[in-house]
């Protein structure tokens, strides 16, 4: 570095450190023989002479501090703004993480109906790992296609079947994750799409049941809202539910993306009145969900506890799971078989989904990913005859008709999306979903943050998000020649051997 | 300490710092003849007292409100700093003018009292105090 100009920051902080309280005697003197006004600066600079030896005499949690006092604090100030400076300006728009600018500008289009076409060529990689949908010579008219249906428990001939005419659900989400107006945005938008929304693991859906849309009540390991105080189910509380018309369907949540395996803990502070009447659980002391229901130790006995809960509540009921072991899922689907008893749809939740808050392990390095894990399932069931028992759900960043599309051919029968929906309400990927501090208001309960929120428009967002998820659908299922999502199958899927799926093609 | 004793403690502190600085923005105002000498002596009449006024008054204001009391005692603390450097130069400490000045003490206490028990809603102070005791963030 000899003959060029550099900037030695040791330098420069010892030189601050030592500027600091000369200035706060230049202002003294100053301020005493020349003008009152100059003890202004003497006490900014005695109060910043004070923190200075606070940071580099008194506290000892951080050696930069310690070394380097107001100077070192530059760094962790500069490095706090860096997500949004990089949001802002120097992240590149294909790069950013788990939505880059594309991605996420494309739920806003979609959410706005404001069109989507773009010009000039695409940015993504072509010669890379990314699937591509196989197109027909012969495409077809949309009006040549089979309106979509979906009958959830119609295998199992029961009274009270659900049906969905459009193949979107909104996926798990509690209300505790997201705030209430939030979850009324959702509900309201959900009812306005006509498509139903998963309650998620929240307890008793108040607001949801408030607004009217048709509900999939969700039952994590810890059964919040239909639970003992052991935390084992409740039939009379589920029978009582299940009264409400708006709940259609109950799914029962036997693992997560994006911790699969992990139960999760509900901090005693955060248990307000509300929160603990909704979940069924006592204030002041800490509530933690296992990694398992209490029923479910074995392939048997998952089996049973499933036809419980269907035999209680009398309606369609699912499992959601995200696929650890395939071996182990075979076992379940061989004990379903066994048993004659099979869930009325899985939900596979790929490990690259999201959460309000999970360990970074779990959410970095657990679980299968969805293409392979849902392309897998569909297979099992096939092999088991098992796949005209049930329906088959997908999750996991299916924001955008072209992942959906994948899903669709890898066997999924109608898709949830949670963060899709999430930025279709103005989600910014600010990433501080389990911090209640959530700048757009959706995932706190801080009243001055979700005052942002105004539930008619965001519920108007989440419907164009479908109605416009379901424009595209359509004609990508034209292009392939298809009349419906059922039609679609693993041949329409161009994969290149760097690709997650590149395993499963019989070349 | 507790957490309600604490919190006690901080809000006689902020209702005794409120009240003197208070009364004190009174005289100020008006510009009662002892204020104005004060002034005068420190070179900073007319416009300094109204502006040291103003700047005691917005400390009152945020020490009120629970969620700005730690910003009002710090500025609290700032001006009483600069009044007091003035006792010790220019103002000295005799008759009124000494029991202005242990006044100006009194409230700089309270306001440190104040800022030591909310130390950790201080910004540039909290990041450095302990962060271990913080409870984990809600998972669901
Ligand atoms: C804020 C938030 C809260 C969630 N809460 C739940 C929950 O209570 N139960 C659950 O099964 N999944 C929950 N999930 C996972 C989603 O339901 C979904 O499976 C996952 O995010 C994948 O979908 P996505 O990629 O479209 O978001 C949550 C996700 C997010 C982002």
């Amino acid at each position: 570095m000899i003959g060029k100009i550099s900037i030695d920051l040791h330098k420069v902080s010892k030189t601050v450190n030592l500027a600091i309280p000369t200035l706060a005697i230049l202002f003294f003197l100053a301020g005493w023989k020349l003008s009152y006004y100059f003890h202004f600066g003497t006490i900014a600079f005695a109060l910043l002479t004070l923190i200075n030896f606070f940071y580099m005499r008194v506290q000892t949690g951080h050696a930069l501090l310690r070394n380097f006092g107001l100077m070192g604090q530059a760094r962790y100030m500069m490095e706090s703004i860096g997500p949004e400076l990089r949001q802002y300006f120097f992240a590149n728009d294909t790069e950013e993480k788990p939505f880059n600018r594309t991605e996420r500008s494309e739920v806003y289009r979609k959410a706005k109906g404001v069109d989507s076409a773009t010009s000039f060529g695409s940015q993504h990689e072509f010669d890379a790992r990314e699937v591509k949908v196989r197109h027909s010579m012969y495409p077809i008219l949309k009006d040549q296609q089979i309106p979509y249906s979906l009958t959830f428990g119609s295998e199992r001939g029961i009274e009270n079947t659900y049906t969905i005419d459009k193949p979107f659900i909104i996926s798990a989400m509690s209300y505790g994750a997201l705030g209430e107006k939030a979850v009324r945005s959702l509900a309201r938008g959900a009812k306005k799409a006509g498509i139903p929304m998963n309650t998620g693991e929240g307890g008793y859906p108040k607001y949801h049941l408030d607004e009217g849309c048709d509900l999939i009540f969700q039952m994590g390991t810890a059964k919040f809202g239909v639970r003992n105080d052991d935390g084992t189910l409740n039939d009379a509380k589920l029978s009582e539910l299940v009264n409400k018309d708006s709940i259609k369907m109950i799914e029962i949540k036997l693992s997560q993306g994006a911790k699969p395996g992990k139960g999760g803990l509900l901090p005693k502070e955060k248990i307000t009145d509300e929160i603990a009447e909704l979940r069924g659980v006592p204030k002041g002391k800490d509530v933690i969900s296992p990694p398992f229901h209490p029923e479910c130790v074995g392939a048997q006995n998952t089996v049973q506890f499933i036809a419980h809960v269907q035999q209680v509540s009398g309606l369609p009921v699912g499992i959601k799971l995200c696929v650890g072991r395939p071996a182990q899922l075979e076992e379940l689907i061989v004990e379903m078989v066994a048993q004659n008893t099979f869930p009325d749809w899985i939900s596979v939740d790929g490990s690259e989904g999201g959460t309000g808050a999970a360990p970074k392990a779990f959410i970095d390095s657990v679980g299968m990913p969805l293409y392979p894990a849902l392309k897998t399932v569909n297979d099992l069931l096939s092999k088991h005859g098992a796949r005209d028992k049930l329906k088959l759900l997908a999750a996991g960043k299916l924001v955008s008709p072209e992942r959906q599309m994948v899903a669709f051919c890898l066997g999924a029968d109608a898709v949830y999306s949670a963060r899709g929906f999430m930025l279709a309400l103005g989600c910014i990927q600010a990433l501080q979903c389990g911090n209640n501090t959530c700048p757009v208001g959706i995932t706190t309960h801080d009243p001055e943050l979700q005052r942002g929120i105004d539930i008619d428009v965001k519920s108007d967002r989440v419907s164009n998000y479908v109605h416009n998820l379901q424009h595209d659908l359509e004609e990508l299922l034209s292009a392939a020649g298809c009349r419906s999502v059922q039609e679609l199958s693993f041949d329409h899927l161009y994969i290149p051997s760097e690709s997650t799926l590149a395993p499963y093609v019989t070349r | 300490m507790n957490k309600a004793t604490s919190s006690t403690i901080s809000w006689i502190a902020q209702i005794g710092a409120v009240v003197i600085m208070g009364q004190s923005l009174f005289f100020k105002f008006t510009a009662h003849p002892e204020s104005v000498a004060i002034f005068t002596d420190i070179g900073m009449e007319p416009n300094g007292r109204i502006l040291i006024g103003v700047v005691e008054l917005i400390a009152c204001l945020l020490l009120l409100r629970p969620a700005s009391a730690h910003y009002g005692a710090l500025l609290g603390a700032c001006t009483m700093g600069g009044a007091i450097v003035g006792h010790f130069t220019q103002i000295g400490w005799t008759g009124e003018r000494g029991q202005l000045g242990l006044l100006a003490v009194l409230v700089f206490v309270f306001c440190a009292v104040i800022l030591y028990i909310r130390r950790m809603d201080l910004p540039f102070i909290k990041v450095a105090l302990d962060e271990s005791k913080r409870r984990p963030a809600r998972e669901d």
